[in-house]
């Protein structure tokens, strides 16, 4: 599903070159939920770039469900990332004066054919991110965690291969953090694949299995024997902040 | 349809952001209110001097005695214009139709009956008739037998014939001029206003011979009236013309010239006036303020696509391609110097009928100016649109979305 060979990135600065990837291979199948872990500067935010089509490698090649994106021109790749990968960003990345429902819809505008469902589609995504009762609302009216709700609602509306959350957690408090992961968990039981790249390994331990990056390179790959239930740490959390 | 989804995403921009899309709209309201107003004023001006131009007759050329600049009557005791000037003229300038010589005495007291009035009386040839193209309404036109006999008869404007008969038709009856008794031989067609502001149909016109002998004692004429044959040779037959009177009364500078020639271009010249110079000022105004208004567009886009780049980059996350990109910031400028120019217009028009009421300066509103006006607002919305465009296109994804 997803193939990683030999990946690198070398950034040049005037005359100076950074080699911020080096040699970063693996493959996650279809249906994986995978935890991409790394303290700050292990070239984390650059392997999410690739994985997302944003950016090309130097070096090595990325097939996609079978396409290399190292051959696509930048057309292509637009295309690619549009029908294929979902997005979930650290800042939520919701356009302010648009509705939660016309920020869920957002990714059809670039679709090839616009759907005749589109609204019900949108309806539905937010519907499943439990926002039916929030649909008309702009971020602005939003708790952080209702606003990366409807970022995934927006990430899932075209139907991707493959779920791309960057950091999804890191603005928000514990509770609506948790409830995020656990919507992330109930995909991965729908079978959706999710790649979830963050420095904290509490969140990665949600995952069913972690890659850990160190200075460019796999330093380690392992499975989760025994994955944190979100579902449970938001009942937790919830009947904690009812007690106080 | 995808261009239209697009699109819309970009009319959304600027309706979010109203006071900043006003300001990006300023420029070209105002360019093409004064477009607008430009163009009102200049069909305008230009109907009225068609008319003026019509009026004087589009073929004419006018021969006065006396110098003078502007279009003046006659100079009265320049004696130096005679009738075989006008003999000359028809002989030796080509493209001449009609040439005829007149006289005419303003002021002259007419009467009928208990009636009087004070008039400008015209003493013609009969060629007079074709030079003007001034014919006989009602009754006969003044002939070669007229003059030849120096009949005492006369034709009456319109109006005069009003003013000394009433409703009464004249024809046949008799008035006075002077000392002289005339009889009424027709009634000329209606003329209207001449170019210098009088009633023509208040005027009379009796035979040549008769008015310099019997009415005015005089062996010199005042005018000579020269119809053209075709319109485009007008100013070098006038041309001509100067030069054969120069040459005839012996005038060479620095001696002044006792005679003046007008022709239906220099009355069109007259007409217009100032109103050139006012098109120019106005002209200029309005290119500036497209100017202006398309580098305020320009800057202010440029500026929202800085402070939008995290949008950028997320639409391009989202699957937005470069193109799609550079569309919806293109449609952005493209729907402000559109709906600029659809409020300019109004603007203008509006300014044109307010100008019309309150300086009677002419006015004529038409599509023209509506034609122009998109096309200048597709140019400027274009040419100061592309630029932030393609900044907004170039943005790299991974670089906006950090």
């Amino acid at each position: 599903m997803i193939e990683l060979e030999g990946i690198e990135k070398t950034y040049a600065a005037g005359s100076v070159e950074t080699r911020v990837l080096k040699d970063v291979s693996f493959r996650i199948e279809a249906g994986e939920f995978v935890a991409i872990m790394g303290a700050s500067g292990t070239g984390k935010s650059t392997l999410m770039n690739v994985l997302g089509c944003l950016d090309k490698p130097t070096a090595g090649h990325y097939r996609l469900e079978g396409t290399d994106m190292v051959d696509l021109d930048d057309d292509a790749l637009s295309h690619l990332r549009n029908h294929r990968i979902g997005f979930v960003f650290q800042q939520f990345h919701l356009l302010d004066r648009a509705t939660a429902l016309r920020n869920v819809m957002l990714p059809l505008i670039y679709a090839d054919q616009y759907p005749d469902d589109a609204k019900e589609r949108g309806e539905k995504a937010l519907a499943a991110v439990g926002l039916s009762d929030r649909m008309t609302y702009r971020p602005n009216q939003l708790s952080g965690g209702q606003q990366q709700r409807v970022a995934i609602a927006r990430a899932l509306i075209t139907d991707p291969a493959i779920l791309l959350a960057d950091e999804p957690t890191g603005n928000l408090d514990s509770t609506s953090g948790a409830e995020v992961l656990a919507i992330f968990q109930r995909l991965h039981r729908d079978g959706r694949t999710i790649i979830l790249v963050t420095h904290d390994k509490a969140i990665a331990e949600h995952a069913n299995r972690i890659i850990v990056l160190k200075d460019g390179t796999v330093a380690e790959d392992r499975p989760v024997a025994q994955p944190r239930d979100a579902a449970a740490e938001v009942e937790v959390l919830s009947a904690k902040e009812a007690g106080q | 349809m995808r261009l239209a989804r697009i699109s819309k995403e970009g009319a959304r921009a600027l309706s979010a952001h109203k006071l900043r899309t006003f300001f990006m709209m300023a420029g070209t309201i105002i360019g093409i209110a004064a477009l607008t107003v430009i163009m009102a004023a200049g069909k305008g001006t230009e109907k009225k001097v068609m008319k003026r131009v019509n009026a004087f007759g589009t073929h004419a050329i006018m021969v006065t005695a006396g110098g003078g600049k502007g279009f003046s009557p006659p100079q009265e005791g320049i004696t130096t214009l005679r009738l075989e000037d006008a003999e000359d003229i028809r002989t030796q300038i080509g493209g001449v139709d009609v040439v005829a010589p007149f006289a005419i005495q303003r002021g002259m007291s007419v009467k009928a009956g208990s009636n009087q009035v004070q008039t400008v009386v015209m003493a013609v040839t009969p060629e007079w008739h074709d030079a003007w193209e001034w014919y006989a309404a009602d009754g006969e036109p003044i002939t070669a037998e007229d003059t030849a006999a120096m009949s005492r008869v006369c034709l009456l404007g319109t109006l005069i014939a009003k003013d000394l008969f009433g409703g009464q038709n004249p024809i046949g009856e008799y008035i006075q001029i002077g000392n002289v008794r005339f009889e009424v031989k027709g009634i000329l067609q209606e003329r209207g206003v001449s170019p210098m502001g009088d009633e023509f149909d208040r005027r009379l016109v009796i035979p040549l011979t008769t008015g310099l002998r019997r009415l005015f004692n005089q062996d010199h004429i005042t005018n000579i009236r020269v119809k053209v044959r075709d319109s485009r040779e007008i100013e070098s037959i006038a041309e001509g013309i100067g030069q054969l009177l120069h040459e005839r009364h012996h005038i060479t500078p620095p001696k002044e010239d006792d005679f003046a020639i007008f022709s239906a271009a220099d009355i069109a010249k007259m007409a217009r006036g100032i109103s050139g110079t006012l098109t120019y000022l106005l002209g200029a105004l309005a290119g500036l303020s497209l100017l202006v208004g398309g580098v305020v567009l320009m800057n202010i886009l440029l500026i929202s696509v800085s402070e939008r780049v995290k949008e950028i980059g997320l639409r391009r996350a989202l699957g937005a391609t470069r193109r799609d990109i550079f569309t919806q910031f293109l449609t952005e400028s493209l729907a402000v110097t559109v709906s600029g120019m659809i409020l300019g217009s109004v603007l203008g028009w509006a300014a044109s009928i307010v100008l019309a009421q309150v300086t009677q300066f002419p006015v004529v509103l038409s599509w023209e100016p509506f034609a122009l006006a998109l096309a200048f607002a597709l140019v400027v919305g274009v040419f100061f649109g592309v630029q932030p465009a393609r900044r907004a296109a170039r943005l790299k994804p991974v670089e906006a979305l950090r």
